[in-house]
């Protein structure tokens, strides 16, 4: 027993570390002693939320975000985890769906938006980059999500994320959803002017937000 | 002396000014707008104009005549369709509504840094270039040649043609003829590795991964930035543009070790020759402040976000700072808003002298930006700023022998030519030919490595 609460440290650790290696080597034999897929994913996440920690008390930043959301992929794919795990998870807090607006590629932060979420205990649905007003009205009425999670990097996507809000306005779906925005270059007069609840410039206080919005804080 | 002229003289004057460590008469306005927003503010196709860009003119003229600055409004362009369209580059790519997409492409993969790290230049030709331009395919020689030498040719007649549009308009209108593009540019070592090369994703894996390549990398990079960076002509006053991209989103232990060493000893060798860099800080750089004041003196510091005051009292007297005044207020804030607020700026940042106006980034489109305020804020600088100590010494000054690094390892390639190496080969050359045939090498060059970046 006293064995097995070190393996389950070791592994949350080394992801907090970004201990890729370790990680892998260390998942791959708790698996094969018969950790619980699920149970393991648990562990994994919580190391990553470590790593979410570290990155708001800025030890940790950008790049290191990146290299866990690796980890935390490189785990699903072990054989161990793709062949047993279903995912289906009842404690979710709710669904968002995300995506880079129309005339952007940048998909770094989003995917890190994304990551974050789904480590917190959200669903959410990636609408991939450069998505048009069309996709995400069509995106809203198809999953029926909690909230819309627009990401843009470009000073032109002000106007493309204003469209997106009219959209949803013209659709008669704009009060079905909570509607947040990210991106560095976004400040309150821009989110005035898109008519969107909320924005951050920063991930983990877009989760906070969302949080927040579904009064699950 | 004609107005134009007389107006040229002072614009020169106050830019010459904050090179040489004095106080100008007034605040230089530099603001200069891309292609882009400004073919869509004459109306114009964006598509064609790309494609054609001496039809550009007619914007260029009326915007100069709309919105004042001290050099020419119009920037030019890096990225025309012609050459990369020849090339079929994966990274830059025009988009149906004309717009240049420039999509995240891994150029070099993790098994390729032992080769990048031997034979970096090699490497970039053989391996990274074919990657990011399928028409550069070495496994169809002729073609290769034949795509190549097309593309070069549609380079230089595009750059031409905007090149001459900006002189007429230096001309014309008496402008510092000293804009971003008119010097040196290049890139730091580890920038250049993390862009076309690994990407962001890829480069933050490598960190973790394997530093010691990582490291390695950047100092088989360097002689190849270093070179590509050079100004043709070196003076007090011509510029090495650098953008820098990766720093902010580092832990700075890893900054220290695998980023600053090339990034720093690129810029002590610059100095050791008289040339100076203007280095465009992205995003966020209040962690590095520190740093950035070991840079050589008179570095012109461009920010994006940070705190004008804190960036000021550490940086101010050493270097020149411009930059931080956020475009965004152009659209989001009415022009009464965005006169007081650049005001603001000014009263924090001219004191002292070491100061050009500038936005914290370029618009994208003429959209990002109500007209009104942009007139207002370049107006308000070009009168508000104005100092009564012109002349007095500003700061601290630049003296090029405190700079001393040792000669940097030379490219070495097959692909590249010293005139030694090919007079070696062809002892039957004449001699006459030496400026020509090395020029020409030079060109190759530059135009390679400015496919990757
Ligand atoms: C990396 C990068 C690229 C990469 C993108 C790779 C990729 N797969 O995303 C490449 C090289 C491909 C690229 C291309 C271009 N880029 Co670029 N790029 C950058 C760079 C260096 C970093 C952007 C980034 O990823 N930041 C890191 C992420 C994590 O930050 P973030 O996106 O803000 O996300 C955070 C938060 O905002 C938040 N967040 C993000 N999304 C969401 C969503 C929600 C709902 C919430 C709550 C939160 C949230 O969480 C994240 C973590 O905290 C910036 C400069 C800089 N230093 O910022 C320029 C920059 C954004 N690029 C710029 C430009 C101009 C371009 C190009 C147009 C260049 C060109 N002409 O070729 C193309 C555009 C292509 C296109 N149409 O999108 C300019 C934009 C200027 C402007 N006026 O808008 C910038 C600002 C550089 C500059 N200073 O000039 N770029």
């Amino acid at each position: 027993m006293k064995n097995l609460i070190t393996v389950e440290d070791l592994i949350i650790k080394s992801v907090e570390e970004l201990d890729e290696e370790k990680v892998i080597r260390l998942a791959s034999k708790a698996l094969k002693a018969g950790m619980e897929p699920l149970f393991l994913l648990d562990l994994i996440k919580e190391g990553v939320k470590r790593v979410g920690k570290l990155y708001e008390d800025q030890k940790y930043f950008i790049a290191d975000l990146i290299m866990a959301g690796l980890i935390f992929k490189e785990v699903l794919e072990l054989e161990e985890m793709k062949v047993q795990f279903r995912r289906r998870n009842s404690k979710i807090l709710g669904r968002v769906i995300v995506g880079t607006v129309k005339g952007d590629l940048h998909d770094i932060g989003k995917d890190i938006f994304k990551g974050l979420m789904e480590v917190n205990g959200f669903e959410a649905v990636d609408l991939g980059v450069d998505v048009s007003k069309e996709v995400f009205a069509q995106g809203v009425i198809k999953y029926k999500p909690d909230i819309v999670g627009l990401s843009g990097v470009l000073t032109s996507t002000i106007d493309s994320m204003k469209e997106i809000v009219d959209t949803l306005v013209d659709a008669g779906v704009r009060n079905d959803v909570k509607i947040i925005l990210g991106g560095s270059h976004l400040t309150k007069e821009a989110c005035d002017y898109i008519g969107a609840d909320c924005y951050a410039n920063d991930a983990s206080a877009g989760v906070k937000l969302c949080k927040q919005m579904l009064g699950k804080i | 002396m004609t107005d134009v002229k007389a107006l040229q003289q002072e614009r020169i004057s106050i830019y010459h000014d904050v090179y040489d460590d004095k106080i100008p008469k007034r605040v230089p306005v530099n603001i200069s707008l891309p292609f882009e927003v400004i073919a869509q503010f004459g109306g114009l196709d964006l598509c064609e104009a790309q494609w054609n860009p001496a039809i550009i003119e007619e914007a260029v003229d009326k915007i100069c005549q709309t919105v004042y600055s001290d050099v020419c409004v119009f920037m030019g362009s890096f990225r025309y369709p012609s050459f990369y369209q020849i090339l079929k580059s994966q990274s830059f790519q025009m988009a149906s509504n004309g717009f240049i997409q420039h999509p995240e492409v891994t150029g070099m993969l993790p098994e390729d840094y032992d080769y990048l790290i031997e034979k970096p230049y090699d490497c970039l030709l053989e391996r990274v270039i074919p990657r990011q331009y399928k028409a550069f395919n070495p496994d169809d020689p002729i073609n290769c040649a034949i795509n190549f030498a097309k593309s070069i040719l549609a380079f230089n007649n595009d750059f031409m043609q905007s090149g001459m549009i900006i002189n007429k308009m230096e001309e014309k209108y008496g402008y510092y003829p000293g804009g971003l593009l008119s010097g040196g540019f290049t890139e730091a070592p580890f920038d250049f590795l993390s862009d076309q090369l690994r990407g962001f994703k890829g480069i933050s894996m490598d960190i973790r991964r394997m530093p010691e390549k990582v490291a390695a990398a950047c100092d088989a990079l360097y002689p190849i930035v270093f070179k590509m960076g050079l100004p043709p002509i070196i003076s007090n006053y011509t510029q090495v543009f650098i953008p820098l991209h990766m720093p902010p989103f580092m832990r700075e232990k890893d900054f220290a070790k695998l980023y600053w060493p090339s990034f720093k000893r690129l810029l002590d060798e610059y100095a050791s020759m008289g040339i100076h860099c203007t280095i465009f800080c992205e995003h966020d750089w209040t962690r590095y402040l520190d740093y950035l004041y070991e840079l050589p003196t008179d570095t012109t510091l461009w920010f994006e976000y940070g705190d004008p005051k804190l960036i000021k009292e550490k940086l101010g007297k050493k270097h020149i700072i411009t930059g931080l005044y956020p475009v965004m207020n152009l659209k989001t804030k009415t022009k009464e808003q965005c006169v007081e607020e650049v005001k603001r700026y000014i009263d924090i940042l001219a004191p002292g002298g070491k100061y050009i106006f500038n936005f914290d980034k370029s618009p994208l489109l003429f959209s990002d930006i109500k007209l009104e305020c942009l007139c207002a804020v370049a107006e308000t600088v070009r009168d508000y700023a104005v100092y009564s100590n012109a002349g007095e010494t500003a700061g601290m000054v630049f003296n090029k022998a405190d700079y001393k690094v040792e000669p940097s390892r030379n490219l070495e390639s097959k692909y590249y030519k010293t005139w030694e190496q090919y007079k070696a080969l062809n002892p039957e050359v004449s001699d006459f030919g030496r400026p020509k045939l090395q020029n020409l090498e030079e060109t190759i060059f530059h135009y390679l490595m400015f496919l990757l970046v």
